[in-house]
């Protein structure tokens, strides 16, 4: 769907993107990392809004540098920050949107009708966008990404200042949308959990380079209960037994720690008893939950 | 349920037909001509209305036999169609024109700027060009109404006084074509000066006051240390009078009717000549200096959020 090769985006001094090369499937993508990783500056220059100051990025099959015109007609974009008219009402702003998008106004007045439909908006679409409460105004900035028909939406913090309620029926509204409109859909984020909700895939940046990329389902399978072990010496026998007991389950291996799954409290006794048959000094042991937490702040960190 | 169900299928299988960009920006901007005249305008609708009223009044009621130029020494000539677009106490809308043009213009970027829904427009299939173009249509097409329009029914009502003679319109071919070029070249010209205003001060009322103080003040200020140059009997004083935007863009409105351009000073008409090519290159230069600016704060507003 998007493939950045090398891309390298400077703000002065800054780096924003540093040598970033990815490829992004279709489907819902999630991009993850903290404030100030890069991840609203890769957005953009998707985009088309801003240019990289090195770099090739393919978006839809279509080279950035050549067809951003052509591109934008397959793209919905949803900012981050508050950038909608307060003195017009939902209606006449979807439309006009609608039509600098290249809709004739009878295709836009209708496709606007149905996505505020769907976007369960009654008789408040016809009022003054001023009077919309922070939910609404977060559904009138996703409705007017997709009054076009995009191929693929962007959306950028698109939880951000919501309370949990509207976040939870936000993030449905995406998924629901995305599904019905067969849209493929670009989050960007640093609430993990948006990610989980509504995403296949997900990407996590930090300091302007790709640190993961990899399927939601699979990063949720890493999510693990473990006992994490510091052990001395004769350790490789203490692992070969530990093996031994638990065949069919992974463990794992670093300078610093083993992690062992969790089964059931007689997990610490195999342990000890592993240990003792090793005659392997145990210096620590105590059980670890591996969650997506853990495996972003990892990365991030 | 069945018709919800047909919804949800006519919006999963939508097809968009996008219209070309060209129709895009047409479309942008004639929306934005008709808002204009939107009733939540009174004070534009107000303002062209006395421009109206006032062509009625002193040039359709009041048309000199003359037309269209009347020979007032063996120097001077005053002619119809400059008098339109000059100060008040000789007749002229000026002051109405460079008020509709401040007020009307005001928030055609300062608004987009302040609800920064810039941003959506700038994401969709038109650039940053385009979408100043879209901009500008609204205030160009509105000067016009207000300057091509009334000055082609001035032109109308003389060839109607002739007893609609060919002998008019042979005689007046250039006269014809010169208020069309005038009134798109003032048009253009304040369409310029007001979406540099809109795009660098981004409120609206702000954006006008700032428009109408820059083009009057700046002229009355000028014309002010011109007469004090003269009194003082520096040389070349004239060239003080291009720093004034109303002085340089009714310069080049008397070089396209070939008329000597003059300035009344205490109460004399004095003749001033300037060479063609500084006019021009000063127009050019002033104009693409602000078409750039404001191209430049639009782009900065994209990285900005």
């Amino acid at each position: 769907m998007i493939e950045a090769k090398n891309v390298i985006k400077k703000y002065g001094q800054v780096t924003a993107l540093d040598d970033f090369t990815v490829d992004i499937p279709k489907g819902k993508i999630g991009i993850l990392g903290p404030n100030g990783a890069g991840k609203s500056t890769f957005v953009k220059i998707a985009l088309g809004l801003i240019e990289s100051t090195s770099g090739e990025i393919t978006v839809l099959g279509e080279n950035l540098d050549r067809n951003s015109i052509e591109i934008r007609k397959k793209i919905g974009y949803m900012p981050e920050h508050d950038c909608i008219p307060n003195k017009m009402t939902g209606v006449e702003f979807l439309i006009e949107m609608g039509q600098v998008s290249g809709l004739d106004y009878q295709t836009a007045t209708q496709r606007t009708h149905e996505i505020l439909g769907h976007l369960r908006m009654g008789e408040e679409k016809y009022r003054l966008i001023e009077e919309y409460s922070g939910g609404m105004r977060q559904k009138i900035k996703l409705a007017q990404g997709l009054v076009h028909g995009p191929e693929l939406m962007f959306l950028d913090e698109p939880t951000s200042g919501l309370d949990p309620n509207a976040r939870q029926e936000m993030l449905e509204t995406i998924n629901g949308l995305a599904e019905i409109s067969n849209t493929n859909v670009l989050l960007s984020t640093h609430i993990l959990q948006d990610v989980e909700t509504v995403c296949d895939y997900v990407i996590i940046v930090n300091n302007g380079k790709l640190q993961i990329k990899e399927n939601v389902k699979e990063l949720i399978k890493r999510q693990t209960d473990t006992i994490q072990i510091r052990v001395g010496e004769n350790s490789k026998k203490f692992l070969s037994i530990l093996e031994q007991n638990n065949i069919k389950r992974k463990i794992e291996v670093n300078d610093r720690w083993i992690r062992v799954p969790y089964t059931n409290n007689d997990s610490f006794k195999e342990i000890i008893s592993a240990a003792a048959s090793a005659n392997c000094q145990l210096y620590e042991m105590e059980r670890v939950a591996v969650t997506m937490d853990n495996i972003y702040l990892e990365v991030v960190n | 349920m069945k018709n919800d169900a047909q919804i949800a299928e006519k919006f999963k299988d939508f097809k968009p037909s996008l219209n070309n960009r060209k129709n895009i920006i047409l479309g942008m901007g004639m929306r934005g001509f008709e808002k204009l005249f939107s009733l939540k305008n009174k004070s534009i609708l107000f303002l062209i209305g006395i421009v109206y009223l006032w062509t009625f009044a002193f040039y359709l009621l009041m048309g000199e036999d003359s037309y269209p130029c009347n020979t007032v020494s063996a120097e001077l000539q005053t002619c119809t169609h400059l008098n339109f677009y000059g100060d008040l106490q000789y007749g002229g809308t000026r002051i109405f024109l460079v008020l509709i043009a401040a007020v009307a213009s005001s928030g055609l970027i300062a608004n987009d700027l302040t609800d920064k829904s810039i941003h959506l427009y700038l994401s969709r299939p038109i650039s940053r060009i385009d979408y100043l173009i879209a901009r500008i249509i609204p205030i160009f097409l509105l000067m016009l109404t207000i300057t091509l329009l009334p000055n082609l029914s001035v032109f109308i009502s003389q060839f109607s006084r002739s007893g609609l003679s060919m002998d008019f319109l042979n005689e007046n071919m250039w006269t014809f074509s010169n208020l069309i070029l005038q009134a798109i070249f003032y048009s253009i010209s304040y369409s310029i000066i007001g979406i540099t205003f809109s795009a660098a001060i981004n409120r609206e009322s702000l954006a006008s006051a700032g428009f109408f103080g820059t083009v009057y003040g700046i002229s009355l200020i000028v014309e002010l240390f011109y007469q004090m140059m003269l009194i003082m009997e520096v040389d070349n004083a004239e060239f003080i009078l291009l720093l004034s935007i109303i002085h340089l863009l009714d310069i080049i409105s008397y070089k396209i009717f070939n008329v000597d351009y003059f300035v009344t000073i205490f109460g004399d008409p004095e003749i001033i000549e300037y060479s063609m090519i500084l006019i021009v290159s000063l127009y050019i230069f002033l104009f693409s200096s602000l078409l750039v600016s404001v191209n430049y704060i639009v782009s900065r507003m994209e990285v900005t959020k």
